[in-house]
């Protein structure tokens, strides 16, 4: 990969609203909207597209943490998805919460994932169809995966604090508000009871928008190579460890880093600013 | 214990099945703009404002009529989430005709009995939204009541 590719290195991984009308029918295609706002899907959605949402269906409802294996296999049985199924995630807030469905589905080694270029708002602002009526989909026989990809594509606290201690690069995708330490959440977002604001010592501030333009989409292979190997110094193979508050902003970095740039290693810590924040003893730094 | 208006609407929400509860929060959602403040309206007091608690901006207008009771109009900005927009619409509803003090004096328990425990369990924050500007505009009218009873 050069510093200024000219196209994305998985631009497989990207789809538009084009392809969407000619294989959302397919029976190896399912569409999967995910979102911020719980109601959304139900207010209308892309024709075909089924609902899963962040919290009760990739989350564990007890301990902070996400599905077990049989149950990922038993939600994509009930929406019809097979291994072979290619799953193509869109969402409100530009791809946010798609984005960490996908990584989720990644996961537990669903490996045909795409993105929906601009997301829920360049379809709904591009007059695209829209639809009230849920698909139903024949139940298939997902099977329970072997097992869950953490050491791959996620990191936990203490492999975020050795990313910090060797120097090694973390990149906080939130505000700069919240990087400097000035809040503890996005404005106009509930404070979620983190403790200390500020940062990972070493880390990167990167906000997640930086890598998208205007109408949601994703900013050319070029612009990003730029923002994030050179003004963040990242290589392609570079050990890398992106957070933000919960793990869904740093997640559409993630894909970008890992997809679009072709990253080799990119780790999302999804416990992020509300585990780091509140954890007794974790070093921080401000400004 | 509730006002009529409020009570019948808590008696739908109760008596459905969750996709139909699901879907009636939608359709209060789909009627939200009809509590906008309609042409020539006025109001005793206004409080628009973006704030911290919630993704847009979010206008609460309350008429008090001679006869002391309250009348709402909400207006919601477009980043304004579902469940804030359907409650905007059951709240503005559900509280016509009552005193600032009824609404104030009300327990918030009704909520969950609307939208069900499980999206209160989930998306706390947005629901309780809308029902905390309203009783935040009935307390400042009170309170310059007060004042003004006082001076």
């Amino acid at each position: 990969m050069t510093t200024s590719p000219t196209q994305y290195a998985h631009p497989e991984a990207l789809v538009d609203a084009d392809w969407i009308e000619k294989n959302w029918k397919e029976n190896d295609v399912r569409i999967i909207e995910s979102n911020e706002d719980i109601l959304l899907y139900d207010t209308g959605h892309i024709p075909g597209a089924v609902h899963i949402d962040w919290r009760t269906d990739l989350q564990n409802q007890v301990i902070r943490d996400y599905i077990a294996p049989d149950q990922f296999a038993e939600l994509c049985s009930r929406n019809g998805i097979t291994p072979g199924t290619t799953c193509v995630f869109y969402g409100d807030k530009a791809n946010w919460w798609a984005c960490y469905a996908l990584w989720a589905f990644r996961l537990f080694g669903h490996e045909k994932v795409k993105i929906l270029n601009g997301g829920r708002d360049k379809w709904k602002a591009d007059g695209q169809a829209m639809t009230r009526e849920v698909p139903k989909y024949p139940q298939t026989n997902y099977p329970v995966p072997g097992k869950r990809y953490d050491k791959e594509i996620r990191a936990f606290a203490d492999e975020a604090l050795a990313q910090s201690k060797s120097g090694k690069p973390l990149i906080d995708v939130r505000s700069p508000g919240e990087f400097k330490g000035e809040i503890t959440h996005m404005a106009e977002y509930p404070q979620e009871g983190v403790l200390r604001g500020g940062h990972i010592p070493g880390a990167k501030s990167m906000p997640w928008q930086t890598a998208t333009k205007d109408d949601s989409t994703f900013k050319s292979a070029g612009e990003l190579a730029t923002i994030y190997l050179e003004h963040c110094g990242l290589k392609p193979d570079s050990d890398t460890v992106v957070y933000c508050r919960i793990g869904e902003r740093s997640s559409h970095t993630w894909f970008v880093l890992t997809y679009l740039l072709g990253l080799e290693n990119v780790r999302n810590y999804d416990g992020s600013w509300t585990e780091w924040g509140n954890k007794v003893g974790a070093p921080i730094e401000r400004g | 214990m509730y006002p009529p208006k409020l009570e019948a609407i808590i008696n739908l929400f109760e008596s459905l099945p969750e996709i139909e509860r699901r879907e009636t929060l939608v359709s209060y959602a789909d009627n939200a703009k009809k509590q906008e403040p309609h042409p020539g309206e006025k109001f005793t007091l206004e409080d628009v404002r973006k704030d911290e608690e919630c993704a847009d901006t979010v206008g609460v207008y309350l008429w008090v009529d001679d006869e002391g009771k309250a009348h709402f109009r909400m207006t919601l900005g477009p980043e304004v989430q579902t469940l804030t927009r359907a409650m905007t619409a059951i709240l503005c509803k559900g509280f016509d005709g009552r005193t600032p003090q009824e609404v104030l004096e009300l327990p918030d328990d009704f909520v969950t009995r609307i939208v069900g425990a499980e999206l209160v369990r989930v998306r706390s924050q947005t629901i309780f939204y809308a029902l905390a500007r309203i009783k935040g505009i009935c307390k400042v009218y009170l309170d310059r009541q007060r004042r003004a009873a006082v001076a």
